[in-house]
């Protein structure tokens, strides 16, 4: 383990760690533009060249390797006036159109500008090289090539990362460009991280652009809901509205990098209206709006009347991929623990199949639902029925009477989906009985005895265990306007109205009391679940 | 569709053959294509990128970094003339002067009738016979005003 | 004045190999064949020869940075992308005495235990590969490349590749990418070609003219051509000159060679009883020279070190009293501009900038700030880049500036 000097401090690091990976672990920062942890070295930008003593010329700190006894310097004149040369360098032929670039705010030319800059730069328009600006690059991509540093970011990574190569650089010298053959949109489902690791204002979202600046964008922690990948995101919202998904570094799980699918998912989110209140179906087989106290109560008296008549076992309870753990936990100890069900199930389609799945050797998974593999950790499968039809058909035979069930559509799309939706509105008509705790709105839901409107993906607080058996949380973002509740909570309130004597006031209580009941989950601290996830033991 | 004629495909086979792996080849290939097509077009790129196996970006990429792999058609000769500093010294622009007059257009133009363009070009390493252009694989050197006024007159007639 | 690379360049006739052989021709290599590589490799080491592409590394301990026993092939690049502004050297041994190089090449072949060998021929230079194509296959049905050289149980194979058109590609790992059929971009070293090279194999690259002094080193003997120049520039060495000379052309002298007895005996003087005005010695990339600068120094590493210049490529370009430096630093700008790869930053904006800057002096648009303006790029680029194309720019436009700054301040209004 070789131990070096950086400004003064000693650290150990790893064998093979780079100068500029060591600084990081010290906490110091090193400029740099085409250094990223997730794409081979290049070593073009030349903005993290460091002093490393004995060593005649400033080297790069991205591929240097630290040895033992190194004595490096980051921020003394010499590398200081380094760093400021590359970047009056940078501005020489940049059009410096600020105002109206979209990257302001997140910008590395203006960031690293206030801290090493602020030279006059004074070359005129005339004397820089012009290049193209706006090339529509596709539905995530636009390109200005006068902004662009040509750090190669994006040229690595649909070269080591996609293995397209799609973009590349053109020409030589200060004429040297970046974009797609004959401007060719990117037909590439990952394309939108070449925006994310665009250090500059070259390669903006289309779907982003001009919408909102960034400095006005408030940040939370998430976990994408598009499929069982389970990828680390961050969500930017404002006001009660998404405005961008990007991907949150985690090295077991997505690296730096999140699907286009996953990426765009907020928009379905957003997509169709919201179920808002608690309804009941009256006699007049219309429903009607409730207040939650009524509803709960209505639920827990008719379950245990149907429980009380025909046993627990003519009541299904049918879990939804999509909803966190917490949720699920609390469904199951409502379901099980009070109305002594048993028959528990989740699969629309075959997610417990389609969980691991590869839909390509990327990201993305062929299971479009963040959490089925925490819904079969809690054993919310019923080898009995076979999956959906299974039950459908039970409750045609009238073994099945009543369902609670809950529905989340997926957030990413597939022709399949209206099949498995149809199955689950074809189990709402075949029982007696029918609670569905949804989010969106359907033509179906109009036939289900209660409807309990819930907050989704993104509106709350949770964990989402993923194909790797990975436990990772994610944050409230945003609130709905509405009276929804989070599922976790629908399920605390049926709990206490049938005399539970435990209660939850936070999700993060919920958890608690998952990682102590079931045996999967067991030891697991919220802590750990942050970043990079915990793994569930393999029970 | 361009493709490559049988003769031609022949030579890319024997060129394929002279590396241990193909990839080096990409360049000694587009040689050749620029031989049979004139000059690599956006068409020729996408050509030698799905004989070889690479995207069309990824070749058009490459030959865009070579000065001698065209991006534009030229005359039927094209006369590159040295601009650096030993034919600098020695008088190339006398000599550039007589070309424009001569053919009437400017660098990187073509002459109507599709037989001459010319351009400036950095060191032909013809210092010592200065000043130089290089016209195909021919070199003609010790350039004045008078010789490149007979050079153009023999390949006009050519 | 021994020769050891021009002995037979005057023989119209040297391009046919039976006339080279009449002449002793690839006998340096029957008796390099019958040597162990590594008493090879100890032999050019000890000859001090040095690299004689521009860089100067000797040649010997280049060689033995190739790893023994790896389980990769060996490669030996001869680069022959000689585009140096004012170098026309390895030209005309290529183009005289090609089987000269086919010999240097099969012996440093033989000492690497390298068994496929390219020679990367700049593409302008199509003429030239027609004359090296036409020794090579000589020398295979002659038995000299093939399957068995000169009856010995070693093959090897000699191809020609050609470059076409970057100046870059003359560096070493610039000309490797190039070879690999990529954009050529110089690499990060380490790891350096010896472990690493062609198809992330060993490879050595060496100059033609490197390679071309291999024959006689053999056939004479390591101590034979040490004897010749001065302690630490070993040999004879082969200078272009060309600009305002009588007779420029190709010379060969021993090194430490008085710098000026080159210009006016071998080179001719200054024609048109012009007085001189300066000398860039070693190509366009080195330092210029002030006339006066020049009394004195020896063509040899060190002293031209030693008087603020390099040896470099031995490209050596002559101005006389009529010559306005600033365009000639324009033009040089230019080409450095034109030729930078564009990969990494401070070359690819710096030399573009200084280009323009100059053009606006020589136009009359210039200020008086922009030369020391100049002068800063050519700090801000210095030693920060991946290769030294950029420090091939900054030491003309700092020399130029330097040494003739009062020509710089007559073309500025204010």
């Amino acid at each position: 383990m070789p131990k070096l000097t950086i400004n003064g401090q000693e650290i150990e690091v790893e064998p093979g760690t780079t100068i500029i990976q060591a600084a990081q672990v010290a906490g110091i920062e090193i400029p740099h533009y085409c250094y990223h942890p997730d794409l081979p070295v290049d070593g073009n930008c030349r903005m993290c060249l460091v002093e490393v003593e004995r060593m005649p010329k400033l080297a790069i700190s991205c591929a240097t390797l630290a040895t033992e006894g190194m004595v490096v310097h980051t921020n003394n004149d010499r590398v200081k006036e380094s760093v400021r040369g590359v970047l009056e360098f940078l501005l020489v032929n940049h059009p410096v159109d600020c105002p109206v670039c979209d990257q302001a705010g997140e910008c590395r030319l203006q960031d690293y500008y206030m801290v090493y800059g602020l030279h006059t730069s004074e070359i005129p328009l005339e004397m820089k090289v012009r290049k193209q600006k706006v090339v529509d690059l596709g539905p995530m991509v636009v390109l200005d090539q006068e902004r662009c540093v040509l750090c190669s970011r994006c040229i690595r990574f649909f070269d080591h990362v996609t293995h397209t190569g799609e973009m590349q650089f053109f020409g030589r010298g200060d004429h040297v460009a970046i974009g797609t053959f004959e401007n060719r949109p990117l037909d590439n489902p990952y394309s939108g991280n070449v925006v994310d690791i665009c250090p500059v204002g070259a390669l903006t979202s289309r779907d982003f652009r001009f919408k909102c600046r960034v400095w006005f964008l408030n940040s939370t922690d998430s976990v994408c809901g598009g499929c069982s990948t389970g990828c680390s995101m961050r969500i930017d919202h404002r006001d009660g509205t998404v405005f961008r998904l990007l991907p949150r570094r985690n090295p077991e799980v997505n690296k730096s990098w999140l699907c286009d699918e996953g990426r765009m998912s907020f928009h379905e989110l957003a997509a169709g209206e919201r179920v808002r209140r608690p309804m009941i179906k009256g006699r007049d087989g219309m429903q009607a709006p409730v207040v939650w106290e009524e509803a709960v109560r209505s639920v827990d008296s008719k379950l245990k009347e149907i429980r009380d008549n025909h046993g627990a076992g003519s009541i299904l309870g049918f879990a939804s991929p999509s909803a966190t753990n917490e949720a699920l936990f609390l469904f199951k100890q409502y379901m099980a623990g009070q109305v002594g069900v048993t028959r528990f199930e989740f699969r629309a389609d075959s997610e417990d199949k389609s969980v691991t799945e590869q839909e390509d050797n990327i990201l993305r998974r062929v299971d479009k639902h963040p959490n089925s593999m925490g819904a079969i950790k809690l054993g919310l499968v019923s080898k009995e029925f076979g999956g959906i039809e299974g039950a459908i058909e039970s409750a045609r035979e009238g073994k099945l009477r009543a369902g609670v069930i809950i529905y989340f559509k997926p957030l990413v799309r597939r022709p399949t989906d209206e099949e498995a939706e149809s199955r689950v509105a074809e189990l709402i008509r075949a029982v007696e009985y029918s609670v569905v705790l949804a989010a969106h709105k359907t033509d179906w839901l109009a036939e289900a005895s209660v409807v309990l409107p819930v907050t989704a993906w993104s509106e709350e607080n949770g964990s989402y265990t993923n194909y790797q058996g990975r436990v990772q949380l994610a944050r409230r973002a945003v609130t709905p306007a509405g009276d929804m509740r989070p599922v976790w909570q629908v399920f605390a309130l049926l709990l206490a109205v049938s005399g539970a004597d435990i209660s939850w006031s936070t999700a993060a209580d919920v958890f608690e009391s998952l990682t102590e009941t079931e045996p999967a989950y067991r030891g697991i601290t919220y802590d750990e679940a942050r970043l990079p996830g915990a793994l569930v033991a393999d029970i | 569709m361009i493709q490559f004629n049988e003769e031609a495909m022949r030579q890319y086979q024997a060129i394929l053959k002279r590396y241990p792996e193909k990839r080096p080849a990409l360049i000694p290939v587009l040689i050749l294509a620029q031989k049979e097509f004139g000059w690599i077009s956006q068409e020729v790129a996408e050509y030698v990128g799905s004989l070889m196996g690479y995207p069309a970006s990824d070749v058009l990429s490459v030959a865009t970094f070579y000065t001698m792999l065209r991006k534009k058609p030229v005359g039927k000769y094209h006369m590159e003339i040295c601009r650096n500093v030993s034919c600098w010294l020695m008088g190339t622009y006398p000599c550039v002067d007589e070309i424009k007059r001569r053919l009437g257009v400017e660098a990187e133009e073509i002459t109507e009738d599709g037989k001459f363009s010319w351009n400036l070009t950095e060191c032909l390493g013809s210092c010592g016979t200065a000043p130089a252009m290089q016209v195909g694989d021919r070199y003609y050197e010790n350039l004045t005003p008078e010789s490149v006024g007979e050079i153009i007159e023999k390949l006009a007639n050519d | 004045m021994i020769k050891t690379l021009l002995m037979n360049i005057d023989e119209p006739d040297q391009v046919e190999i039976g006339r080279v052989r009449e002449r002793g021709g690839y006998a340096a290599l029957e008796k390099a064949l019958r040597m162990e590589p590594a008493a090879l490799i100890e032999e050019v080491k000890a000859s001090g020869l040095r690299g004689r592409g521009g860089a100067g590394f000797p040649t010997g301990m280049k060689w033995s940075f190739v790893p023994k026993n790896s389980d990769k092939p060996t490669y030996l690049l001869c680069n022959a992308d000689e585009s140096e502004p004012g170098t026309f050297k390895d030209r005309k041994l290529m183009e005289c005495d090609p089987h000269l190089l086919i010999e240097g090449m099969a012996i440093a072949c033989y000492a690497l235990d390298c068994h496929l060998s390219y020679i990367y021929l700049r593409g302008e230079f199509e003429f030239i590969a027609h004359t090296l194509q036409k020794a090579l296959d000589e020398a295979y049905e002659a038995g000299i490349l093939g399957p068995s050289v000169c009856g010995r149980d070693y093959a090897l194979d000699i191809y020609l590749h050609l470059g076409q058109g970057a100046y870059i590609c003359g560096e070493e790992t610039s000309l490797i990418e190039s070879l690999e059929g990529n954009r050529g971009y110089p690499r990060i070293k380490p790891p350096f070609p010896a472990t690493h090279g062609f198809l992330a194999s060993p490879t050595v690259v060496n100059n033609v003219e490197t390679l071309c002094a291999l024959p006689w080193i053999i056939a004479n003997g390591s101590a034979a051509y040490a004897a010749m120049g001065t302690e630490k520039s070993k040999g004879t060495k082969l200078f272009s000159v060309s600009g305002h000379v009588a007779k420029p052309g190709v010379y060969e002298v021993e090194m430490g060679y008085p710098l000026m007895d080159f210009i006016n005996n071998e080179s001719g003087g200054v024609p048109n009883g012009r007085k001189l005005k300066a000398v860039i010695p070693g190509g366009s990339s080195v330092p210029v020279l002030r006339a006066e600068e020049c009394e004195g120094v020896l063509l040899d590493y060190e002293s031209l070190l030693k008087a603020g210049s390099m040896l470099g490529s031995g490209g050596m370009i002559v101005f006389d009293e009529t010559v306005r430096m600033p365009e000639a630093l324009s033009v040089i700008a230019d080409f450095y501009a034109h030729e930078s790869c564009g990969q990494c930053t401070p070359c690819r904006e710096g030399t573009g900038w200084a280009a323009k800057i100059l053009r606006n002096l020589i136009a009359g648009k210039g200020k008086r700030p922009d030369i020391d303006l100049l002068l800063k790029i050519a700090d801000m680029m210095e030693g920060k880049t991946i290769c030294p194309l950029a420090d091939a720019d900054v030491m003309p436009i700092r020399s130029f500036i330097t040494k003739f700054r009062s020509e710089f301040e007559e073309l500025c209004s204010n």
